[in-house]
């Protein structure tokens, strides 16, 4: 096992530097592109409900905002750290351009952990993070939505305190509201559903069809929740799904060979996307260690959960029956993982193309903000499809003109792009 | 009983029963019975998958999703094969294209998601009104699996489409559904692809309640497995050239290979077609149109001079509207179509091989367009001088679909002019009865004799209807036949729910969309009539439809039709009727309901029927 701690951000510099390196950058496209272009480091002071005073730590990281505002999620997470913040402003940049809409990268965060914070709490951090930030943030320069344990209450909170701050509404500055109060149609399930759309491309140039696959999901979050239900209905059969118990503090992986029960979990789930392990095992789920998602026989994985899952310590516990797998998370699977996994002939969706829904989504609610004018459904995840259809023939023409892995190819295509865009404004 | 599908015979043919089964996924599986006793299994093709590129895909046909196409798209794919085997054929007229248009169909699968994933189950099956069922499914979200291909289809799509029903219970041979389910026609003209893609989302919508509406639900009451029912949709471009702010073929038709209304010495095996300028709207409505026999195309038309036959014309014809749209109207069927008159269609240079012109000094008519005056549509330029063989191509198809299908059958077309092209619409299957029904001079008249005609259509007999449902000609008033279409849909529905079958009697022509012509009901509104009377009054003095309107199901459900003009040789018991005590009575019709069924016969040879008490 090794000693290093996972550092995502030493990860996706390190993603980056291959791809530079096969596209020949300069040194200083390169020194550009591997580290954020700003970062913003702060103190969040909250009275507790006990009335003592905490102070949460947040940040606010843009990597690069050549092709448009920054576009990023703000996330709570209690072992938060500014390294995965800078991957994940990274990944954010190039997922933006691989699907090519007009956004740049960003990522915020603060770390805290939600689950032991009330409701009055939550929203003084959300509020607090905006007044560190306003200065900088805003629906023409960064644009901030929800990620891994904040959700549409947490961004209206921060709207609200934004507009008070500014004077006006501005309702295009954060995505992922609720719908009514400026959020779009779609957005809920644009995430898990993009994955899925990615997941049927790939299906097709592998000559499979959906009914005849078995999937294994980490995670039973929104992103999870969205892309099982949709794989079900292209007529997919998911058999284990894993998620995080918060009373065990430990992953625990539920099994059901006939398949599983969405609705039927979605009841004994909490918030958070945790599952409750007696009532499932009264339900007649199997229950195992939380890393056995991986290591099940069957088609498709899709982990999507959170990053550093997959690694050169687990990978060879995945079947030879897996064919694909579909990263709904951000940096699931690390370098030395990927390096076994292609070696074994697995089809990779990588992270940033296969959960690009969530962005893409997002940039349809920015639009529908900015105008003040709302679509329908139909409407919006029509043209969601044709995005993700559109960015994976085009990873996949690339990787299959080049001999190139999917997730290089990808790169190569959001890096070209990201590199290009700030050569065009005369940075490089 | 009337004979059902079974034993009959055109010409000397010999007729096959199918059995159905469907097969996975919904796919009707035909096992064809010869009468011999031998079968042989004739699964359909199966149809491509859409590939997300409609004008640019290598198949006419392709299927979007899962499930069956439906009837009508089986029937497209049918014509398809045979268009292919006709290769050879085709090629005796190079000048002009013969195809299906393209289409892509939605499978019954999405409807399926459709309906459960938007809960619509509920409030398709209750009574609320048409509208209301319409919105609630405006409403409701298309599946996601659906929507990147609908998407898709229309950023690559620029001309009209037209949005059709393809049911399941449409493809039963003996189920004819024209007219139950609604079709929308979109001009896909806007320069905006939301918009577009809007519109055509909408009009999916729209077809799939269509399956909903009170008059397909009181038809479908009476049919086997009417629960099994669903809706594939049918997308296709719509065959027609662009006339300023109108889109439109020059010619509809529809042809027929067995003809229950032989006219002269015209034999019923020798078919008939009708002819419209326009969308077949005109004839699938029942509006003014030519019919000829397409073994006699330059035979004189029965009208008694050149002013009768300028009356019985047709005058309008139906479009899809390119220009500024109309008001919106989501539950209308004809939101985006309009009515252009020949003038229109004169300055849109389309009458050129459809009309003659009528010379008022001479009362003569010159076939084409040459000379001024009036226009008429004749259809003269190619039926009677033959500037286009049109009348040879139906031939050919007629032929060519009833031995592919080993029944008669009756097609549907249109055709532009420039460039020369053929368009397949719709192909189904008749049926004959088989039946040799002698009625002599004398049971045409005499005490028992309710009903008699010399103009009847249908053949066999049926001694099973007890209920009689009249217009009161004392009461019958011509400004208030739409309140005597729902005055008979409220009796017809309850007839339904009782299981029960009728006689409908009423005044002028039956089905006509003019109200001031005749009683303006569709086939689910009398759908329990299984005889129908149609008759003259002094007042309604017009010339009878002979059931033109409902000729399809009158055909396939075995409905007999009487025409009886108040001054011809045989009338209505009228007194008798008013004698039988009513069961139900409004403003304007009586339903009375006999102890004894009525004893119906009719001659389709010879075109004699009576209903004796």
């Amino acid at each position: 096992m090794k000693n290093k701690a996972f550092n995502a951000f030493e990860v996706a510099q390190h993603q980056f530097d291959r791809i530079a390196e096969k596209l020949q950058l300069d040194q200083g496209t390169r020194d550009l592109l591997r580290t954020p272009m700003r970062e913003y480091h702060f103190n969040i002071p909250v009275r507790m409900d006990d009335a003592s005073v905490k102070v949460f730590r947040g940040f606010r990281v843009q990597h690069n905002d050549a092709r448009g505002p920054g576009k990023g999620g703000v996330r709570f997470h209690p072992q938060e750290t500014i390294d995965t913040i800078r991957a994940l402003a990274m990944w954010m940049s190039w997922k933006c351009a691989v699907v090519d809409i007009p956004l740049g990268g960003s990522k915020g965060g603060v770390i805290c952990d939600p689950h032991g914070l009330s409701q009055r709490e939550q929203e003084q951090i959300c509020r607090g993070w905006i007044r560190q930030i306003a200065r900088d943030v805003g629906p023409l320069a960064d644009v901030p939505a929800p990620d891994v344990m904040t959700g549409p209450q947490h961004m209206l909170w921060m709207l609200d305190e934004y507009e008070t701050i500014s004077g006006g509404r501005y309702p295009g500055l954060i995505t992922g509201k609720p719908v009514g109060m400026g959020g779009s149609l779609g957005r809920k399930e644009a995430t898990g559903y993009g994955v899925v759309i990615t997941l049927r491309e790939a299906l097709k140039q592998l000559g499979l069809k959906a009914e005849n696959t078995t999937a294994s999901v980490q995670g039973f979050g929104n992103v999870a929740q969205y892309a099982i239900e949709l794989y079900q209905q292209l007529g997919g059969k998911v058999v284990c799904v894993s998620c995080w118990d918060q009373k065990d503090q430990a992953p625990n992986t539920f099994l059901r060979k006939k398949g599983i029960d969405l609705a039927e979990l979605q009841k004994i789930s909490d918030s958070f996307g945790g599952i409750d392990k007696s009532k499932a095992k009264g339900l007649g789920y199997e229950i195992q260690a939380g890393d056995q998602w991986l290591s099940q026989e069957v088609d498709i994985l899709i982990p999507a959960a959170i990053e550093n899952q997959i690694t050169e310590d687990n990978v060879n516990s995945i079947s030879r029956k897996v064919k694909i797998i579909a990263e709904g998370a951000n940096g699931p699977t690390t370098p030395e993982a990927d390096k076994v996994i292609s070696e074994r002939g697995i089809f990779v969706i990588p992270d940033f193309l296969a959960n690009a829904g969530g962005v893409t989504c997002s940039y349809f609610e920015q639009v529908q903000s900015n105008m003040n004018y709302y679509w329908t459904r139909d409407e919006v995840l029509g043209k969601l499809d044709i995005k993700m259809t559109a960015a994976f023939n085009a990873v996949s023409e690339l990787a299959n003109s080049k001999g190139l892995p999917m997730r290089d190819a990808a790169y190569v295509i959001a890096i070209g792009r990201v590199a290009q865009a700030s050569r065009d404004r005369g940075w490089i | 009983m009337w004979l059902r599908p079974a034993v009959t015979a055109v010409g000397s043919e010999i007729q096959d029963i199918e059995h159905g089964a469907r097969g996975p996924a919904g796919r009707r599986q035909a096992f064809t019975l010869s009468l011999d006793g031998t079968t042989r299994m004739t699964t359909p093709k199966i149809p491509s998958v859409f590939s997300r590129r409609f004008f640019g895909a290598e198949e006419q046909l392709s299927l979007i999703g899962s499930g069956s196409m439906g009837g009508k798209a089986q029937g497209l794919e049918q014509f398809q094969s045979v268009l292919e085997q006709l290769e050879g054929d085709c090629k005796k007229f190079p000048e002009i294209g013969i195809s299906i248009p393209r289409l892509a169909v939605i499978g019954t699968g999405h409807y399926a998601a459709f309906m459960d994933r938007n809960r619509l189950r509920e409030l398709a099956a209750s009574l609320e009104p048409d509208d209301k069922i319409i919105r609630g499914f405006l409403k409701a979200d298309l599946p996601f699996e659906l929507v990147g291909d609908l998407r898709a289809l229309i950023e690559g799509v620029h001309t009209p489409l037209a949005i059709r029903s393809s049911s399941l219970l449409e493809d039963a041979m003996n189920q004819p559904f024209a007219g139950i389910y609604q079709t929308k026609m979109i001009p896909n003209n806007q320069p905006d692809p939301d918009i577009r893609f809007a519109k055509l989302v909408e009009a999916v919508k729209f077809v799939y309640a269509s399956t909903f509406s009170q008059s397909a639900k009181s038809y479908r009451r009476v049919l086997p497995d009417a629960a099994e029912e669903q809706m594939a949709v049918i997308i296709q471009e719509v065959v027609g050239n662009r006339h300023d702010e109108r889109f439109y073929p020059e010619l509809s038709g529809v042809a027929r290979s067995w003809n229950f209304y032989p006219t002269g010495s015209a034999k019923p095996q020798e078919g008939v077609a009708q002819l419209a300028l326009g969308l077949g709207k005109t004839i699938v409505d029942g509006g003014l149109c030519w019919t000829y026999s397409p073994s006699r195309p330059k035979a004189s038309p029965p009208f008694a001079n050149v002013h009768e036959l300028a009356e019985q014309t047709q005058t309008e014809f139906w479009s899809v509207n390119m220009g500024s749209p109309a008001a919106y109207d989501p539950m209308k069927e004809t939101e985006y179509l309009v009515r252009g008159s020949l003038v229109d269609a004169e300055q849109d240079g389309t009458l050129a091989m459809l009309a003659s012109t009528l010379n008022p000094a001479s009362d003569r008519l010159s076939i084409g367009v040459a000379d001024r005056g009036p226009r008429i549509l004749t259809f003269a330029p190619m039926l009677v001088s033959n500037s286009l063989p049109v009348n040879d191509i139906v031939q050919m198809l007629l032929r060519a679909c009833e031995k592919e299908l080993s029944a008669a059958v009756e097609i549907e077309f249109a055709l532009t002019m420039h460039p020369l092209r053929f368009g397949c619409l719709q192909v189904r299957k008749m049926l004959v009865s088989g039946d040799k029904i002698e009625i002599s001079e004398r049971e045409l008249s005499g005490d028992q004799v309710l009903v008699a005609s010399e103009r009847a259509c249908g053949n066999g007999r049926n001694n099973n209807i007890c209920d009689i449902v009249y217009v009161v000609p004392e009461r019958f008033d011509k400004s208030k036949t739409a309140v005597i279409a729902a005055d008979l849909e409220g009796i017809n529905r309850s007839l339904i729910e009782g299981g029960r079958t009728s006689l409908m009697i009423g005044f002028g022509r039956w089905g006509s969309s003019d109200p001031w012509l005749g009683i303006p009901v569709n086939w689910g509104q009398i759908s329990s009539a299984r005889a129908i009377v149609e008759a003259t009054l002094p007042s309604m003095n017009v010339d009878m439809s002979q059931g033109s309107h409902f000729f399809h199901n009158l055909m396939s459900f075995g409905v007999c039709f009487f025409s009886v003009h108040h001054e011809g040789q045989f009338v209505i018991d009228w007194a008798w009727l008013a004698a039988q005590k009513a069961i139900c009575e409004t403003s304007f019709v009586r339903h009375v309901r006999l102890n004894k069924p009525l004893e119906i016969r009719v001659d389709g040879r010879k075109g004699m029927g009576a209903i004796h008490k």
